[in-house]
């Protein structure tokens, strides 16, 4: 009986996945303008949220400051398409190798620090790199930002290129934290954050793994910063390493659930859907707006939670309803 | 020249970042809370003193205890309405919690005050000493004399009275201060109003000295941040000395290099304090979150 419902759920779970992948597919070919840029950026935030997942979710590193590989992304691709001419798959590549070289380098010395130390000190990462690109003008045009080179194509075009270059980025986000999910490095990266000492004990060389799996999400966020400069087509040091990037990632993944596959992205969907709907009506408070709503999430949704505990609850409600014997 | 009246002027501007880490400080040290909400206190002080300015024509120093009893009532009703629902929380649920707050304040700020930069001018405010090539403003030596006396203050209130000892307690071990009678959800939300009356007294003072808009808040909480990781969480002698050296460091460098680059070496010393020495300069060894 209890074995039929994991089944079950798993069943529901996966049909739930695929529903959505077919919508997200077919979203692209019916919708029009507006709502193709809407959705285009619940994708882009649930991707980063992923990104944060596999750092802060499964390894327990609160990287505050993960933005900074989304705007060394926004840089290395803006640098390489407009310096030195590169097709922007070359550029995004280029991005990927700035960003993993970027955790590797940075990964072994903050790794020693855990908790808040952390945390601040992949603040402080962002805020000093964010400081050199407004500065370093030879290379970054400084505050002037940068123009990128436009993609061909008609407005509505590329509105569906960038939906459909999102998605998949998305949908790759996903797969990879799937694999995580059921690999021996994922097991190893869960380990660590559940008891670092153990884990060592247990033969995982922990700054190994924390190093590795930072570079992975590393260059999920690059890529996703390669992209969005290619989208807006012109960038600057304000908008690329801006810190509300992260922290609407954190939320989405304390709403979806720290460690959970699939959570993020639901609450992607939740999160900025509903705050596109409620913010156009307070055009003048949609900051705070924003504020209040980041507050609600964390006061309401308890820790290891979102989508997973509402389902542990919703199974124990069902279980308390089974005569006693037949409970799990 | 221009080398020592930028050691000057850092030395003088380091009190005040030392009057504004060693409230944040307290927050962190006490509650293990990270504030980014403690640069828009400091504004609200500022704003505070503006507006008094304004309309009644007083002088700056004069509305320090304004903002400080302004800021003690905010602070005591966002900690117990509030902070104190989430303080059993993770490190990242804190912080984004924070985050929010600060998003909140600041837009506050700006439906009430508008984006435009504001700063005070007073009466004597041109007026100074000269020692050979260095000036001295009234202001700025006024300002700082102003801030290290609060910061003082704050060290003689935490060492010399009962809530002092009762807060010590607290942050060592909230078992045991609640095993002998200390309430601790008050102490809490006590130890936050202080803080926050630290900032907004550190605002009054900036309002003096430096121009400000509702968006350079952030500014104030990252100065905090390096502050205490240099001096070392919960040392008040730490965050002066702290204070003094990011204020001169901070002057030398925007003559030496370009001023543009400020910013990167705040956050620069801040990793590299993080990562060669964690504790700090002055630092006692703090829980568990940094590895041997």
């Amino acid at each position: 009986m209890p074995k039929s419902r994991l089944e079950g759920g798993a069943a529901l779970r996966r049909a739930v996945v695929v529903a959505l992948f077919l919508a997200t597919i077919a979203g692209g070919i019916v919708l029009d303008n507006y709502w193709l840029r809407s959705l285009t950026e619940v994708f882009l935030i649930a991707a980063i949220a992923q990104s944060i997942n596999i750092i802060a979710g499964f390894t327990g590193y609160a990287a505050f400051g993960q933005v900074v590989f989304f705007g060394l992304g926004n840089y290395a691709t803006a640098i390489a398409m407009t310096r030195l001419d590169m097709p922007f798959i070359a550029g995004a590549l280029l991005g990927s190798v700035v960003c993993a070289g970027f955790a590797l380098v940075c990964g072994w010395p903050l790794f020693r620090l855990k908790g808040h130390y952390f945390a601040i000190a992949t603040l402080g990462l962002n805020g000093a790199v964010q400081a050199i690109v407004s500065n370093w003008a030879s290379l970054t045009q400084g505050g002037a930002g940068i123009s990128l080179p436009l993609p061909p194509g008609n407005v509505l075009g590329n509105a569906r290129l960038f939906y459909a270059a999102f998605l998949a980025l998305m949908w790759a986000s996903v797969v990879v934290v799937w694999l995580l999910n059921r690999t021996r490095f994922g097991f190893a990266c869960r380990a660590i954050r559940a008891d670092e000492e153990a884990a060592s004990a247990a033969g995982i060389n922990p700054l190994l793994y924390k190093t590795s799996a930072w570079m992975v999400s590393a260059v999920l966020a690059g890529w996703v910063g390669s992209v969005y400069a290619y989208w807006q087509s012109y960038i600057e040091p304000s908008v690329a390493f801006d810190m509300d990037i992260a922290v609407r990632g954190f939320v989405i993944l304390l709403l979806g659930g720290p460690g959970s596959v699939f959570g993020p992205v639901i609450a992607a969907f939740v999160f900025q859907l509903t705050s596109i709907v409620v913010w156009s009506y307070l055009l003048t408070f949609h900051l705070g707006l924003m504020g209040l709503l980041i507050m609600a999430a964390v006061l309401f949704l308890p820790e290891q939670s979102g989508w997973t505990n509402i389902r542990a609850a919703l199974a124990a409600r069902a279980s308390a309803a089974l005569p006693a014997f037949a409970r799990r | 020249m221009l080398v020592l009246q930028a050691l000057v002027n850092g030395l003088l501007l380091g009190g005040l970042y030392a009057c504004i880490a060693v409230g944040f400080s307290l927050i962190w040290g006490v509650m293990n809370l990270i504030n980014l909400a403690h640069g828009s206190f400091v504004l609200v002080g500022a704003y505070v003193t503006a507006t008094l300015n304004q309309a009644f024509g007083l002088d700056p120093f004069v509305t320090i205890p304004v903002s400080g009893a302004a800021l003690f009532i905010i602070g005591y009703v966002i900690q117990r309405g509030l902070i104190n629902l989430v303080l059993a929380r993770s490190v990242f649920a804190t912080l984004i919690f924070t985050f929010g707050l600060n998003m909140l304040l600041v837009n506050l700020l700006l439906l009430v005050f508008t984006a435009d930069v504001r700063g005070i001018t007073v009466s004597y405010g041109g007026l100074g000493w000269q020692f050979g090539p260095v000036r001295v403003p009234y202001t700025r030596a006024a300002v700082f004399g102003v801030a290290v006396l609060l910061t003082a203050g704050l060290a003689i209130f935490t060492n010399c009275t009962r809530l002092g000892a009762a807060i010590k307690a607290t942050s060592f071990d909230v078992d045991a201060a609640r095993l002998v009678g200390i309430d601790v959800d008050h102490i809490y939300a006590t130890t936050f109003a202080i803080g926050a009356a630290m900032a907004g007294m550190a605002g009054s003072l900036i309002a003096v000295v430096l121009a400000f808009s509702p968006v350079t808040g952030d500014s104030f909480t990252m100065k905090a941040f390096v502050v205490v990781v240099l001096g070392g969480l919960g040392s008040i002698p730490g965050a002066l000395a702290a204070g003094i050296i990011l204020g001169i460091v901070d002057d030398l460098s925007s003559v030496l290099l370009d001023p543009g680059y400020r910013d990167a070496i705040s956050f620069g010393v801040l990793l590299l304090v993080l990562v060669v020495s964690p504790r700090g300069l002055f630092g006692k060894r703090f829980y568990a979150e940094i590895q041997a």
